[in-house]
């Protein structure tokens, strides 16, 4: 393999095997972690106002009250 | 991969030899078209010169336009990729199976016991169970507390100061084990003021410590918090 | 393969009956009609005969629709209602649970058992910890055996599950002239038509049976329900709960909450099980285009090379 082109930001990751695997094993959990939180987004902005945390402001506030 | 490699140098290395051997074969047909008067003559059964059909193709327009380098390197950001999501999906599915075997949600509900402590008067134990073991339950009067911090523990069989063993000094939480052979020590009795193991007399003090018998270490205490002032949870 | 071994044998069935056909007009051409039963246009008809006859006793044996119970046994089909929640990017109402949770312990729970649902799964879904036990402290639970072997009472834990009104079924028949209230935990997977049918069922009553219908004494006509005989009358009125929320209390809003309060009841893992499906589907159909990708890329070389052969050339 002729070396890449300097100028290449893919070259750092690319050129060892073993730079290689440990980038895609690290951005596996970064996918991972931006997966589940972008879903879960998703899923709420879907649900806006049908959710526990959308309507428990009424009921917690509701019960500090009851309790002064 | 190894076999289309071999086969793509093989006839990359035949089309290179073509031009050579046509211009040997036409000089063949040469020189027998000067001896055919005379001798018998051989032809050959394959494709003359004149009638070739190893036309190569043109494949330029198929080639990438871009550079081999950048080809390469989105290939090995494309085999990247699934390597990628293929440990995504694959961790989530071991994952899962793993989560799948850990304690299940009413196993949990009841691993926590929560107690009102305001009906505890001082000086009196209560025995509640937990996790099918008993739990001592002590409010400790001022006098119990001074005499199981003042005591020596250094010398000790399991020495241990009282403040390691309680959260609050009021409140003395234990499992009614007996750390012998199991069996559950009797309240406000024994030498020293604290628990008497009937099997085998195994005397332990206020504090819970093993003071005399055959029990080799202190009365074990559970992992417990006080969420409000007056409530325990336990677990 | 099994299509495509259809696909194969039509053809064939096609040369089949061309070369039928061929045969059989070659028979009569040759009018030779005081040949024996033995010629081809004979045996062409006599097979013709047996398949029709084989194919049309099947389909009047199998092809009539037969059924085991009549329209009134098996109940009216309910409507298909458009329930939100059975979207497949949408999670329950939750405010509509809670209220459905209040339909249940003020209408249902007199007879009807949720024994599946212990009172901690309502916190963080529908009420407060403090609200949950509170419920659960209303309740009565038996005690561990204490030293003399006696079971007391003690009040309930957020770890307890949701009493059932009667302690047995035989009495729970007994007070209910011999049907028994069906525990309601599952009741949405265990009906046919789930949702649809509970809120037709609860909806359905008529104000009087129509003429004609026989309703056996303590009984309720209803036309949804298999028989349309249900020992359960009509127990929702408009205004029979009075909603915290300030809901008007209609019957259908009331019938609406406590459906999916119980479809709730019978899948709480509704919301996780939609999150994983679409995440499993899209990571997946990623992997399945890059999987074509890498598979193309792999077979390029070979794909794209070339044999050449020359063949022999006929002298000339």
């Amino acid at each position: 393999m002729s070396p890449l082109p300097t100028d290449s930001p893919e070259k750092g990751l690319i050129r060892r095997n073993a730079v290689y695997l440990t980038t895609i094993f690290a951005g596996a959990f970064a996918f991972e972690i931006a997966y589940d939180t972008g879903s879960n987004k998703i899923w709420d902005a879907m649900n806006r106002g049908r959710q526990w945390k959308d309507i428990k402001q009424r009921y917690m506030v509701a019960a500090e009250e009851d309790d002064e | 991969m190894s076999l289309s490699a071999a086969s793509t140098s093989l006839l990359r290395a035949g089309a290179r030899q073509l031009p050579t051997s046509r211009v040997a074969v036409a000089s063949c047909q040469q020189q027998r078209g000067i001896a055919e008067a005379t001798k018998p003559t051989f032809s050959s059964p394959f494709a003359s010169a004149s009638s070739s059909t190893s036309k190569i193709p043109d494949f330029s327009k198929y080639a990438s336009k871009k550079s081999p380098r950048s080809n390469q390197v989105f290939s090995y950001f494309m085999a990247g990729s699934l390597g990628l999501a293929s440990a995504v999906g694959a961790k989530a599915t071991v994952q899962d199976f793993l989560v799948n075997m850990s304690a299940s949600a009413d196993v949990l509900a009841q691993a926590k016991v929560e107690i009102g402590l305001a009906t505890i008067p001082e000086g009196k134990n209560v025995i509640i169970k937990w996790r099918g073991k008993p739990v001592f339950i002590r409010h400790r009067t001022a006098g119990e507390i001074q005499e199981a911090e003042d005591i020596a523990w250094e010398g000790l069989r399991d020495p241990q100061p009282d403040a390691d063993r309680v959260q609050k000094p009021e409140w003395l939480v234990m499992l009614g084990v007996c750390t012998h052979l199991g069996c559950v020590p009797i309240g406000e009795a024994g030498d020293y003021g604290g628990w008497f193991c009937p099997c085998h007399g195994s005397h332990y003090d206020i504090s819970g410590r093993i003071r005399k018998g055959p029990a080799p270490l202190n009365l074990e205490v559970p992992q417990y918090n006080f969420p409000t002032e007056d409530t325990l949870v336990i677990g | 393969m099994l299509a495509r071994t259809v696909a194969r044998s039509v053809p064939f069935r096609g040369i089949a009956r061309q070369s039928l056909n061929r045969s059989s007009t070659r028979a009569s051409s040759s009018s030779a009609g005081a040949e024996s039963a033995n010629s081809p246009f004979n045996l062409t008809v006599t097979a013709s005969v047996a398949t029709a006859v084989a194919a049309g006793s099947a389909a009047y044996l199998y092809g009539q629709e037969a059924f085991a119970s009549t329209p009134a046994e098996e109940g009216l089909h309910p409507t298909a209602y458009p329930w939100e929640h059975a979207k497949w990017n949408k999670t329950f109402d939750h405010a509509g649970l809670r209220r459905g949770f209040q339909v249940y312990r003020e209408v249902c729970a007199s007879c009807h058992s949720l024994t599946r649902v212990p009172w901690r799964s309502f916190v963080g879904v529908m009420h407060t910890v403090d609200e949950m036990k509170a419920f659960a402290e209303e309740n009565e639970y038996d005690t561990e055996p204490n030293d003399q072997g006696e079971i007391e009472k003690r009040p309930g834990k957020l770890s307890d599950y949701i009493p059932a009104p009667y302690p047995n079924e035989e009495a729970a028949r007994a007070a209910n002239g011999g049907a028994l209230p069906p525990d309601l935990s599952l009741i949405v997977k265990g009906r046919h038509g789930g949702c649809d049918y509970i809120f037709s069922l609860l909806t359905g009553y008529p104000d009087e049976p129509p003429a004609g219908a026989t309703v056996a004494e303590g009984m309720n006509f209803n036309p949804y329900f298999p028989g349309t005989g249900i020992a359960m009358a009509r127990v929702l009125f408009d205004g029979v709960v009075e909603y915290e929320d300030g809901t008007p209390a209609t019957t259908s809003q009331m019938a609406k909450d406590v459906v999916e309060f119980l479809n709730w009841a019978a899948e709480p893992e509704m919301d996780d099980r939609k999150k994983m499906g679409v995440k499993a589907i899209a990571l997946l159909s990623g992997l399945f285009a890059i999987s074509v990708w890498v598979k193309r890329y792999k077979w390029s070389p070979i794909k794209t090379r070339k044999l050449v052969y020359n063949p022999p050339v006929s002298r000339r």
